[in-house]
C-alpha cells in the first residue's frame, strides 16, 4: 500500500552508523520513562525502519533528539524537565527551528530524492521533514497511497477542493497521489515536479501523447498545463476551459476560430424559443475538437489540421 | 525469546498487526461516473477482500534485519491492487506491485456502429442507410425507425493495469543501486470526436465547411508503456552523486482504426439502400504511434562547508518515433492525392532533450541565507520537415497551382529552450520572523529546424522573457500563531514576429504562392496574440494564518489572489483568481476529534477577439503585417468579447471516534459537499443585429455548467473479541450535473451534422453498504 518510488529507497540513509549494541543501551535511557504508558505510542517506533536494531545504521533517540543532557539530568531551577535538544512537535515545549529539525534528518538522509532539498520550496517555506513524516508511527501516512493526500492537503487546500470536482485524476480513490507527480524533497522541475518539465512528468503515464508527431500542436510540446489543470476541473477532461472558447484563447483567424459563439454552443436547448439559430458542429458539444480530435498531435500524413 | 518476554501491551506497540478482511459491498445503482476509479460502477453485490500481513525477524527486537509484507486491497473490484515486499534492511530490498483501474467509462453511449470495445474496425448495419442531405435550415438530425433501431448502448471504458517491480542493493554504506520497472497496460476504448466527409465528395473539389459531419467513436486504447529506472548512488561525507538511466517505451497495438461513414455512400450517389445492402465510405483515424524515450541523468551535491552547499544535475534524453505512415487511400475516403509521393514513409522523428540545473546555497550569517540557481531545459526537435499534400476533410483546399480541393502544408518540428536564473535571500528578523526576497529571470526561445519555404518561421512569438520579483514574510509566535504573506510581481515580454507564416495556419496556403499579408500572424486577426505567449503582467498575493487557539483547537485561514493582465489589443485581456480556505480542527479528547473546512474559489477570464479582416482592407494592404494592421485599423465593427467565470465551493466535516461502546466501536464520519459553476457569455458590442432573439447565432450567455457532489461516508468497526472485528461501511454519494455539452449529442436535439450518442451528464445517486469480517493477528 505504500506510495512507491520508481525504485526502492534502500540506500536512503547512509553512513554515520551507530553500532546496534550501543544503540540498545542508549535507548534504555529514554524508554525508562517514555514507555508503553506514554500517551503517544512512541514504542511503535520499533515497527518502523528506524527501529530495526540489527541494522548498524539504526539511530537511537538521541541521534535525532540530541544528547539532551539537561533533559536527562533535570534542572532544579525549573518546574519539570527542560526540553530535549531538538523538539520536533510543539507540545509542552516550543518546536525547534525548521532548519534544525530538517538538519537532523538530513545528516543521514542525504542525496537521491533529497539532492535539491536546500533552497527548494518546502525548505524555503519553513517546512521540515517531521511536518509531513511521522517517524514513530508504524504507518507513516505520507508514505501510504490511501492516506498521503490527507497530509499534503493540510497545507495545499486549493488542491483539496479541486480534487472534489467532477473531473479529476483518481486522487480520492488513492490511485494517483501527490508523490506520483511531485517530489516534495526538492526538484529540478517547476512546482516540485519529479521530472524537469511538466510534459516529461505527464508523459510518464500518458506516453501516447509524447510523440514526436508528424503534426505537432505547439502548446502541447511546451506545457500540458497550457490547457489542462491537473488537480481537478469542472470541465472534463481536466480542462481549464472548453472548446471553442479554450481554442479561441490562442486562435483568432484560421477556419472558424474567429467566429464569436454564444448561447448557441449549448445546442437548441440553450437558445430562446422562436430563434431561427442553428447550432453547428463547430461550437456544440466538443466544439472544435469534434473534428480536430487529434489535438495532442497526429502522425497521419493527411493530418495537418489534426483531423485524422 | 525477546518477544516472549513482552507484555501484550508492549507487543502491540512493537509488532505489526496483520489483518485479513472479507465481506460484501452492496451497490444500489449502476453508475459509470460513480464507479469511475472506485470499481463500483455496477449495481449489486461485490466481494470485499483486503489483507495486510507483515513479518520478519527484524520485528523480534534482536539482531534480525529481514522484513516482508504482502497486501491486497479491493480484490473483488476493478480497482484492485496487491503488492509484496521483502528486504534485508541495509542490504537489499525487492518489491512487486499490481494496480488496476477503470476510467473513461460511459454506460449511456449509443452508436449504430458495430464492433467490439477495444477493437479497431467498426461497421454499419447494411440496412442502416445514409443520414442524407444537409440543408442549412434550422433542423436536427432526423433518424427513421430503421436507423434508430440500429443504435445500441455500449459500455465503453478503459482498463489500466499497472505492474511494477523494484529492487535495491547496498554494496556498502556509500554505494547502492536501485532498479525500478513499471508496465502500464491499457485496454478498452475512449470516446473521441471525428469529422468525416459529409454529402459532398472531396475528390470532386469545392466542398464547403458544411460538408463535415461528426461521429463520436470508440478510439481503442490498446496501449503498453514500459518504464525502467536504474540508478547508482554514491554518498560520501561531503558529497553525493546519482547516475541514472530512465527508459520509457510506448507501444500501441493498433496503428489505426476504421469506421463506416453513415453520411456518405461508397457509391457516387447516396441512393436509398437497405435492399440492396448499403455500401458506405470507410474512413480512417490514425492512432498514437509507438515511441521511445531514453534518458541519462547525473545529479549530485557537495557541501563546501556546513553553510555552503552546491546541488544540481544534468540529463540528456532521446525521444524517437518512426512508426510507418498510414498511406492514403487505404480506405475509400481520399486522404493523400494519388499523384503525390510522400517524402518519407515514416517520420524518423527525433527529439533531443537536455537539462541542467545548479543551485548554490549559502548561510552567510546566522540570520541570512542566500541562494542562486540556474536551470536549462531544451527540447530540440530534429525530425525532418517536409511538404505534404493532402485532401482536407471538406475538400476546401488551395486553388493556386494544385487541383482544387488539395491542401499543402509543411510539418513544424517545434523546438524550445527555457533558461531560468533564480536569486533568493532569506533574512531572519528575529527568532520568530523572517523575510524572503526572490528574483527569477526566465527566457524561452522557440524555433523549428529545417523549415521549408515559404514558412519563414514556425512561431509568431520566437521568444519570451519574464522577470519575477517576490517578497514574503513569515511569522511564528510562541503561542501558536503562524502567519505568512507574500507578494510576487511578474512581467513577461514577448518578442513577436508577426510576419511569420506558420505551418498550421496554412489552411489555404499553397507552397508556390503565399498570400500576403493575410497569412501572417498565424492568420490571426491583426492585433491578436495567444495569451500563453503574450506579454503579461502578473500580481500574485498569498496569505496564510494558523492559530492554535487552545491545546484542542486549531484554526487556519489561507487566501490567494492572482491577476494577469495581457498587453495585446486582441486575445485574452486579463484573468483574475481569488481563493479562500478556512479550516478548523477540534480534538475533544484522545479518542474523539472533529475537523471542518470550507474552500471558495472564483476565477474570471476576459477575451476580446476580431471576427474577420474586411476583404477590402486585406486586399489593399501592403506585403507585411504592419501594413495590414494599419489597413484594418482594428475595425470596431468586427470586435467581440467573451467572459469565462468559474466558481467553486467545497465544505467538509469529518469526525473520528475510537473507544465507543465500551471501547469496542471505532467510527469515522466524513461529509463533504462541493458546488462548481462554469459560465460563458459572449457579446458583439457593435453588431447588435446578430444578437436579436430570432438570430442568436453569435452572442448571449450559455447555460451554466454545474456540478454538485454530496458525499457521506461512515466507516466503522466493532470489536467482536480480541482478534476479530466486524467492519461496517455506508457511503451515500449524489452527483447532480447540468452540462450543455450533452445537448449536441441527444436524440431530437443533435444538429444535422452530428450523429447522436444520447450520452447523459453522469448524474447519479448511489448508496453503498458494506459489511465485512476482519481478523487481526500478530
Amino acid at each position: 500500500d505504500e506510495a512507491r518510488a520508481p525504485a526502492a529507497s534502500v540506500g536512503a540513509a547512509t553512513a554515520k552508523a551507530t553500532p546496534a549494541p550501543a544503540a540498545a543501551g542508549k535507548e534504555a535511557i529514554c524508554t525508562k520513562c517514555h514507555d508503553e504508558n506514554e500517551p503517544t505510542p512512541l514504542l511503535s517506533f520499533y515497527q518502523t525502519k528506524h527501529g530495526v536494531k540489527g541494522d548498524p545504521r539504526t539511530p537511537t533517540c538521541q541521534t535525532c533528539h540530541g544528547e539532551s543532557e539537561k533533559h536527562l539530568k533535570g534542572d532544579p531551577n525549573i518546574k519539570g524537565r527542560p526540553a530535549t535538544d531538538v523538539v520536533y512537535k510543539k507540545g509542552a515545549f516550543a518546536a525547534s527551528d525548521d532548519k534544525v529539525r530538517a538538519g537532523q534528518c538530513l545528516t543521514c538522509h542525504k542525496g537521491t530524492n533529497r539532492t535539491r532539498w536546500e533552497g527548494g520550496q518546502h525548505d524555503a517555506n519553513g517546512v521540515a521533514c517531521n511536518d509531513c513524516h511521522k517517524v514513530h508511527q508504524p504507518a507513516d501516512k505520507v508514505l501510504s497511497k490511501k492516506a498521503q493526500t490527507e497530509v499534503c492537503f493540510t497545507c495545499h487546500k486549493e488542491q483539496r477542493a479541486q480534487s472534489h470536482k467532477i473531473s479529476t485524476h483518481p486522487i480520492d480513490a488513492g490511485k494517483v497521489v501527490c508523490s506520483d507527480c511531485h517530489n516534495p524533497h526538492g526538484s529540478a522541475g517547476p512546482k516540485l515536479l519529479k521530472k524537469a518539465t511538466v510534459t516529461e512528468t505527464c508523459f510518464t503515464c500518458h506516453a501516447e501523447k509524447r510523440g514526436p508527431f508528424l503534426w505537432e500542436h505547439q502548446p502541447v510540446t511546451e506545457d500540458c498545463a497550457n490547457c489542462h489543470t491537473p488537480h481537478g476541473s469542472n470541465i472534463s477532461p481536466l480542462l481549464k476551459s472548453r472548446a471553442p472558447f479554450l481554442c479561441q484563447e490562442c486562435h483568432d483567424g484560421p477556419h472558424n476560430s474567429k467566429t464569436p459563439y454564444g448561447a448557441l454552443s449549448g445546442g437548441f436547448q440553450a437558445v430562446p424559443p422562436g430563434s431561427l439559430a442553428v447550432p453547428n458542429e463547430n461550437a456544440a458539444g466538443r466544439g472544435c475538437i469534434n473534428c480536430h480530435s487529434m489535438v495532442h498531435g497526429s502522425n497521419h500524413p493527411a493530418g495537418a489540421l489534426l483531423h485524422r | 525469546a525477546y518477544a516472549a518476554d513482552e507484555s501484550e501491551e508492549l507487543a502491540a506497540l512493537k509488532r505489526p498487526t496483520n489483518s485479513v478482511e472479507i465481506g460484501v459491498d452492496g451497490v444500489s445503482k449502476k453508475s459509470a461516473k460513480f464507479g469511475e476509479y472506485t470499481g463500483l460502477d455496477k449495481s449489486g453485490a461485490k466481494l470485499i477482500g483486503n489483507f495486510d500481513i507483515r513479518g520478519g525477524n527484524a520485528y523480534d527486537g534482536g539482531g534480525g534485519t529481514t522484513r516482508w509484507s504482502i497486501n491486497g486491497r479491493d480484490l473483488g473490484l476493478t480497482s484492485r491492487s496487491a503488492g509484496a515486499t521483502i528486504s534485508n534492511q541495509g542490504q537489499w530490498t525487492i518489491g512487486i506491485g499490481y494496480d488496476e483501474l477503470r476510467h473513461n467509462i460511459s454506460d449511456t453511449y449509443q452508436t449504430p456502429l458495430q464492433g467490439v470495445v477495444g477493437g479497431n474496425i467498426f461497421t454499419l448495419p447494411p440496412t442502416f442507410g445514409y443520414v442524407g442531405a444537409q440543408p442549412l435550415a434550422p433542423a436536427t438530425v432526423t433518424l427513421d425507425a430503421t436507423k434508430l433501431g440500429a443504435f445500441h448502448t455500449v459500455d465503453v471504458g478503459t482498463t489500466r493495469k499497472n505492474t511494477s517491480f523494484n529492487a535495491g542493493y547496498n554494496f556498502n554504506p556509500q554505494l547502492s543501486v536501485q532498479f525500478g520497472y513499471n508496465r502500464l497496460k491499457q485496454s478498452g476504448a475512449k470516446l473521441m470526436g471525428s469529422g468525416t466527409l459529409g454529402t459532398k465528395d472531396v475528390a470532386a473539389g469545392g466542398g464547403t465547411w458544411r460538408a463535415e459531419a461528426i461521429s463520436i467513436l470508440m478510439n481503442p486504447t490498446n496501449y503498453q508503456t514500459n518504464n525502467i529506472d536504474l540508478a547508482l548512488n554514491w554518498i560520501g561525507d561531503k558529497g553525493h552523486l546519482t547516475g541514472s538511466y530512465y527508459s520509457s517505451r510506448f507501444s500501441n497495438g493498433y496503428d489505426r482504426f476504421t469506421w463506416e461513414n453513415a453520411y456518405k455512400s461508397g457509391a457516387a450517389v447516396s441512393a436509398p439502400c437497405g435492399f440492396p445492402p448499403c455500401t458506405y465510405q470507410t474512413t480512417t483515424m490514425s492512432t498514437a504511434p509507438n515511441n521511445d524515450f531514453h534518458q541519462l541523468n547525473v545529479s549530485g551535491g557537495y557541501a563546501f562547508s556546513s553553510s555552503t552547499k552546491l546541488a544540481g544535475g544534468i540529463s540528456y534524453g532521446r525521444n524517437t518515433q518512426n512508426a510507418a505512415f498510414l498511406t492514403g487511400n487505404l480506405t475509400t475516403v481520399p486522404e493523400i492525392p494519388a499523384a503525390f509521393i510522400l517524402p518519407q514513409v515514416s517520420l524518423n522523428g527525433l527529439v533531443v532533450t537536455r537539462h541542467a540545473d545548479l543551485k548554490l546555497t549559502h548561510q552567510a550569517t546566522k540570520d541570512l541565507a542566500l541562494s542562486a540557481g540556474f536551470k536549462l531545459n531544451e527540447r530540440d526537435n530534429r525530425s525532418p520537415a517536409n511538404i505534404y499534400q493532402y485532401w482536407a476533410l471538406n475538400g476546401n483546399g488551395g486553388t493556386v497551382a494544385l487541383p482544387a480541393g488539395i491542401d499543402v502544408a509543411t510539418n513544424a518540428p517545434y523546438s524550445n529552450k527555457k533558461t531560468e536564473l533564480e536569486l533568493a535571500g532569506d533574512y531572519r528578523l528575529d527568532k520568530r520572523q523572517s523575510l524572503r526576497l526572490a528574483y527569477v529571470h526566465e527566457k524561452i526561445s522557440r524555433w523549428c529546424n529545417g523549415m521549408v519555404l515559404p514558412y519563414s518561421n514556425c512561431v509568431v512569438v520566437p521568444s519570451n522573457s519574464e522577470d519575477r520579483l517576490g517578497l514574503s514574510y513569515r511569522l511564528r509566535t510562541a503561542d501558536g500563531v503562524g502567519f505568512n504573506a507574500s507578494y510576487t510581481y511578474a512581467a513577461r515580454k514577448a518578442l513577436f514576429n508577426h510576419d511569420a507564416v506558420t505551418p498550421l495556419a496554412g489552411l489555404n496556403l499553397n507552397v508556390v504562392a503565399v498570400t500576403l499579408p493575410t497569412d501572417v500572424n498565424a492568420q490571426d486577426y491583426p492585433g491578436f496574440a495567444a495569451h500563453i505567449y503574450d506579454s503579461r503582467r502578473q500580481h500574485l498575493l498569498k496569505a496564510a494564518a494558523n492559530w492554535q487557539a487552545t491545546e484542542k483547537l486549531d484554526l487556519s485561514l489561507t487566501g490567494r489572489y492572482v491577476h494577469d493582465k495581457y498587453d495585446a489589443y486582441l486575445g485574452v485581456q486579463n484573468s483574475r483568481t481569488t481563493g479562500l480556505n478556512l479550516d478548523a480542527t477540534y480534538s475533544r479528547a484522545e479518542n474523539a476529534s472533529y475537523s471542518a473546512y470550507m474552500s471558495w474559489q472564483r476565477s474570471r477570464r476576459d477575451l476580446r477577439s476580431g471576427l474577420s479582416v474586411p476583404a477590402n482592407a486585406a486586399a489593399n494592404a501592403g506585403p507585411s503585417y504592419a501594413a495590414l494592421l494599419a489597413s484594418v485599423a482594428l475595425n470596431p465593427l468586427s470586435i467581440w468579447s467573451n467572459q469565462l467565470t468559474d466558481n467553486g465551493s467545497a465544505i467538509g466535516i469529518r469526525s473520528k471516534h475510537t473507544g465507543l461502546m465500551n471501547g469496542k466501536l471505532e467510527l469515522d464520519g466524513d461529509l463533504s459537499y462541493s458546488f462548481d459553476t462554469t459560465g460563458y457569455a459572449t457579446q458583439l458590442q457593435y453588431v447588435s443585429a446578430q444578437c436579436s432573439p430570432t438570430n442568436m447565432t453569435a452572442c448571449g450567455a450559455l447555460p451554466d455548467i454545474k456540478s454538485r457532489l454530496l458525499t457521506l461516508k461512515l466507516i466503522g468497526s466493532y470489536q467482536l473479541n480480541k482478534s476479530d472485528k466486524l467492519g461496517l461501511g455506508l457511503i451515500h454519494q449524489k452527483l447532480t450535473a447540468d452540462d450543455y455539452f450533452y445537448n449536441a449529442y441527444l436524440y431530437g436535439s443533435a444538429p444535422l451534422r452530428i450523429m447522436p450518442t444520447n450520452q447523459q451528464s453522469g448524474s447519479y445517486s448511489a448508496n453503498v453498504v458494506a459489511v465485512s469480517y476482519i481478523h487481526t493477528f500478530r
